[in-house]
């Protein structure tokens, strides 16, 4: 007999993980379906990571509804996740006189206490590497950065920890009636539900027209980044928005939670899946953030990325039940700002399955506790770690100052880490100005004694994506010179 | 509770400059000594360089990388220097407390000297800012002669080698040696970066292309390195769009220089020079903040081992000695045309050490000048040049004017194209 879970979830992104979280607190069978080899491989992976304030909500929006109500969770929710976001405050700059109009828009539309419109001499005040020839800038005290990264996993093993069941590497093909219940059909095996929820991202859209609901194919457009050398980080106090244009909410500059600069993101068609960056690209990035900061160290620059962001027509969220399979719940379109958002769409989604006739029960449930980052702790407490486990006495990561302690609980915890880039976003390995440089070195031989696999088995992300071809006796054997 | 040591002299790193400097403050008479290394073995990048070439102007004998280190490692046994292995410093401060930690515990020495020898690192993709996708398979040429030598890993069957520098080269021998395949060696410059010698030894003999005055404009592939794109640069370094070619590849190994690894002594305040990257230091190697000396790759990067050791020997000698009164150094050396570094970068008396000077290409019939405030003073004839090869000049074969002030360096000669 196959179990039938109350909800199943599709995708482990900010969104589905969010959906998790949400579910969890309550006395209900939860299974979560995600095609990658670890959560937050999707958009969640590449954003710039901020908790936009009230001043930035779209109003008469599902979007922007989602976002006032997720602002009201992130406090509680951030206590049961052992997450932290920075109140940074943002600075929305004004580079000629018409821009004025919407700098009071923002005013207005926050209401927030202590923010305020201000002059270039105030505005330089508080942020020193600003173009000191703009207009004038909006100051927002209430905006947050995260790292989505941390978001996501967290996310994930609070519902892990509470019971959520996740299976990786299972990628999603269909969906059948069976009765009252759903059957998810997917590469390696199939699944029962009661419920439910298509939180697949950029492939949202594509899965809801396979279970035949009418819904416009998601659009992509591409957002390029740099990240700057943490180096830079005593040159930007605040998120730096410039005034957005029809389409986004344009270039920014931002700190982010590890001391990085992100620089970013553009605007631009492209085909599914393309996540290069792009020459042109990253110029027009370049010119768009010297805006704000003139003398912007882009010498710095440690790395290049880029996101997709899955759009409708509408540029809004679509949360609705398929019109054919009852119980199927699409969430299409989920674009900025998702993350910031997320909490509030799991709320909703909660509502919505709760009205569809889902008994949500609460039970006991265990917050999430984190484990130490090295890099954070005091010598004493260093001293103390160390005379507990050698381990935190053995630096893999010379950039971020990682531990062997660290690396070996990444791949062994609730959500463990199965590949490189699994352990950068747990650890920051890889993720510092010599970009793996240095623990590259180390890497295979730790994961490979850990997850007791051979050495082609140590993959960068996906499957195919291996790090080294193997031994060389072994190698040399199985293929003649190629040249 | 942490660990605390009082020492004359803490090393940090311990590579060929840390092993000798540490070696030699001993052996004139400074105690106690710590060397301290983050690796397991001391030696330095030398552990992973197994090709001969070390040692020529030193020992009159060509070494490997191991065997160089070696003799080093042995030295240091018949003496009382404490040598810390898995210890990484995380911290120094201005008034010379270093700390650090390893499986034992955390460490703070204060010392009365530090040694700052810490070596340098690579640059980076993103450093250089190659657009495209971010598949595995992109290494720096560092990284992958680590996993081949040490570890016996093969990065990959076809590989495609950016930047024409030494390590590039000698890996690009190694990896052919070892079964796979090197499509081009792609040079952005018009002018080889590495050794001639080892352009012959390295890609000739192998017949690997070398592509001068090419750069990778774009790396394909999803997973795995699928291939770049090439394009020819123009004489300014610009990218000529027409005519661009796909070279298939699993693996992109980048050569694109050493920046020397300097994150500690920043956060000590330690002045750096925008030239080499590392401090400056005066004749004995000494920074400008008082009790520091640097030597080796981390002041700047020494293309010979040799070079390495002679200078880091003289500063240990120095250590301690009373020559080394902190009078305000007489002159100043900055580079100028055709010169892109030189070290030492402060002069006090002039009568002992080297001068180590970069050029910014390569010369043939070349002149050295040196000026003081626009007169030249000394004139040196060179008869070839390479930006691969530092010259070194004995600072006693100079006649420092008595006069104080700032000494431009530069080179004139005729240039050369082309690998040479
Ligand atoms: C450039 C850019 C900048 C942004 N900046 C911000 C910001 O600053 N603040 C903010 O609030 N928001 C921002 N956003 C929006 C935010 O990042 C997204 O809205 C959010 O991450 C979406 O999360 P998700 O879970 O819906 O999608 P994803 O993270 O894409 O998750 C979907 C998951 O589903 C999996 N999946 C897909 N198909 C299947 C299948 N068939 N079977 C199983 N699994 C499947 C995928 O592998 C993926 O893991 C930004 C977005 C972009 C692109
Ligand atoms: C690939 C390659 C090939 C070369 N080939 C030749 C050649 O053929 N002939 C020749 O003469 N020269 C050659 N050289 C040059 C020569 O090897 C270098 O000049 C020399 O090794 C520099 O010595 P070093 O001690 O300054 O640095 P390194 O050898 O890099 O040693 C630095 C040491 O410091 C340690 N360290 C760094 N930070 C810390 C910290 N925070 N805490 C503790 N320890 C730390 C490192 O682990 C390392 O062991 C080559 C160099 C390279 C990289």
């Amino acid at each position: 007999m196959k179990k039938v879970f109350d909800v199943v979830i599709v995708g482990g992104g900010i969104v589905g993980c969010a959906v998790a979280w949400y579910f969890s607190h309550f006395d209900l069978e939860i299974l979560l379906l995600e095609k990658e080899s670890d959560v937050c491989c999707g958009v969640s992976k590449a954003n710039t990571g901020i908790i936009h304030s009230r001043s930035y909500w779209t109003p008469s929006t599902l979007k922007g509804e989602l976002h006032l109500r997720s602002l009201v969770l992130f406090p509680q929710a951030e206590k049961e996740l052992n997450l932290h976001s920075p109140q940074t405050g943002a600075l929305t700059v004004a580079l000629i006189r018409e821009e004025m109009t919407f700098l009071k828009v923002l005013k207005e539309r926050g209401n927030i206490s202590g923010a305020e419109i201000i002059g270039p001499k105030e505005s330089i005040e508080i942020e020193p590497s600003l173009n000191p020839r703009i207009f004038a800038c909006y100051y927002d005290p209430e905006t947050r950065i995260i790292s989505p990264f941390a978001l996501n996993l967290a996310l994930a093993e609070f519902a892990a920890l509470n019971g959520v069941h996740f299976i990786l590497d299972e990628e999603v093909t269909g969906f059948e009636s069976m009765g009252n219940r759903i059957r998810i059909l997917g590469r390696n095996d199939w699944y029962l539900g009661k419920r439910v929820i298509n939180c697949a991202g950029l492939y949202a859209t594509k899965l809801a027209r396979l279970s035949n609901d009418a819904v416009s194919a998601h659009r992509f457009f591409r957002g390029q980044y740099f990240v700057l050398d943490r180096e830079c980080a005593p040159l930007i106090r605040h998120v730096l928005y410039p005034v957005p244009t029809e389409e986004s909410k344009g270039i920014l500059v931002s700190p982010t939670p590890e001391g990085n600069i992100l620089v970013g993101p553009n605007f631009e068609p492209v085909d599914e899946e393309d996540t290069a960056t792009t020459f042109w690209g990253l110029k027009e990035v370049e010119e768009g953030a010297r805006k704000l900061i003139p003398f912007l160290p882009l010498e710095q620059t440690i790395t290049t990325f880029s996101g997709l962001r899955p759009t409708l027509p509408e540029r809004d969220f679509r949360i609705f039940f398929s019109s054919s399979l009852p119980g199927l719940l699409h969430l299409c379109g989920i674009e900025s700002p998702g993350l910031t958002a997320s909490l509030g769409i799991a709320e909703y989604v909660g509502e919505k399955l709760k009205d569809s006739g889902i008994t949500l029960r609460e039970k006991r449930i265990s917050p999430r506790t984190a484990f130490p980052v090295f890099r954070n702790c005091g010598f004493e407490e260093r001293e103390r770690l160390i005379a507990e486990n050698p381990d935190w006495g053995k630096i893999i990561c010379r950039c971020e100052e990682v531990t062997l302690a660290e690396v070996k609980h990444a791949l062994s915890s609730p959500i463990p880490a199965s590949t490189l880039d699994g352990l950068k976003r747990r650890v920051r390995v890889m993720a510092g100005r010599c970009q793996g440089g240095f623990c590259g070195m180390y890497l295979p031989t730790i994961m490979m004694q850990e997850l007791d696999c051979d050495v082609k088995e140590v993959f960068k992300s996906t499957r195919g994506s291996f790090y080294l071809l193997g031994k060389i006796e072994d190698v040399v054997k199985e293929n003649a010179p190629t040249c | 509770m942490p660990r605390h040591v009082e020492a004359q002299v803490v090393v940090i790193g311990g590579g060929p400059a840390g092993m000798a400097a540490a070696l030699s403050s001993f052996e004139n008479g400074a105690e106690p000594v710590f060397l301290l290394e983050r690796g397991k073995y001391l030696g330095g990048i030398l552990n992973q360089c197994i090709h001969p070439g070390f040692g020529l102007h030193y020992f009159g004998e060509e070494l490997t990388g191991p065997e160089y280190a070696e003799q080093f490692i042995e030295r240091l046994k018949k003496t009382r220097v404490e040598v810390f292995l898995d210890t990484t410093v995380l911290e120094i401060t201005k008034d010379r407390v270093v700390r650090a930690v390893n499986p034992a515990g955390v460490w703070e020495f204060r010392a009365e000297n530090v040694v700052l020898s810490m070596g340098c690192r690579e640059r980076t993709r993103g450093m250089l800012r190659i657009p495209g996708h971010r598949p595995a398979g992109i290494f720096t040429a560092g990284l992958a002669q680590y996993l081949v030598n040490i570890e016996g890993y093969l990065p990959g069957k076809e590989i495609v080698i950016l930047g024409s520098g030494d390590i590039g080269l000698i890996m690009a021998r190694r990896l052919t040696l070892e079964g796979a395949c090197v499509k081009a060696v792609v040079e952005i410059k018009d002018s080889l970066s590495g050794l001639l010698r080892n352009y012959v030894q390295c890609l000739l003999d192998f017949d690997i292309p070398l592509l001068l005055s090419h750069t990778v404009t774009n790396i394909l592939g999803k997973d795995r390195v699928e291939g770049v794109v090439v394009n020819k640069v123009n004489t300014h370094g610009q990218i000529i769009p027409e005519g661009e070619q796909f070279i298939g590849c699993d693996t992109l190994l980048l050569s694109v220089g050493l920046i020397p690894e300097n994150d500690l002594s920043k956060k000590a305040g330690i002045p750096l020079c925008p030239f080499t990257g590392g401090p400056f230091v005066d004749e004995y190697f000494a920074c400008d903040l008082e009790g520091f000396f640097a030597c080796g790759n981390v002041a700047a990067v020494f293309d010979l081992v040799d070079y390495v050791t002679m200078v880091s020997t003289m500063v240990g000698g120095k250590i301690g000695s009373p020559s080394l009164d902190r009078k305000p150094p007489r002159h100043m050396l900055v580079p100028a045309s055709g010169v892109s570094q030189v070290i030492p970068q402060r002069i006090r008396e002039g009568k002992e050490g080297f001068l180590f000077i970069r050029s910014q290409h390569a010369f043939r019939d070349a002149v050295l000048s040196l000026s003081l405030e626009g007169r030249e003073f000394q004139a040196m004839r060179i008869p070839l040049c390479y930006p691969s090869e530092m010259v070194k000049v004995n600072l006693q074969d100079i006649q420092w004017p008595s006069e104080k002030g700032e000494v431009q360096i530069s080179i004139r000669g005729k240039r050369i194209h082309g690998v040479g």
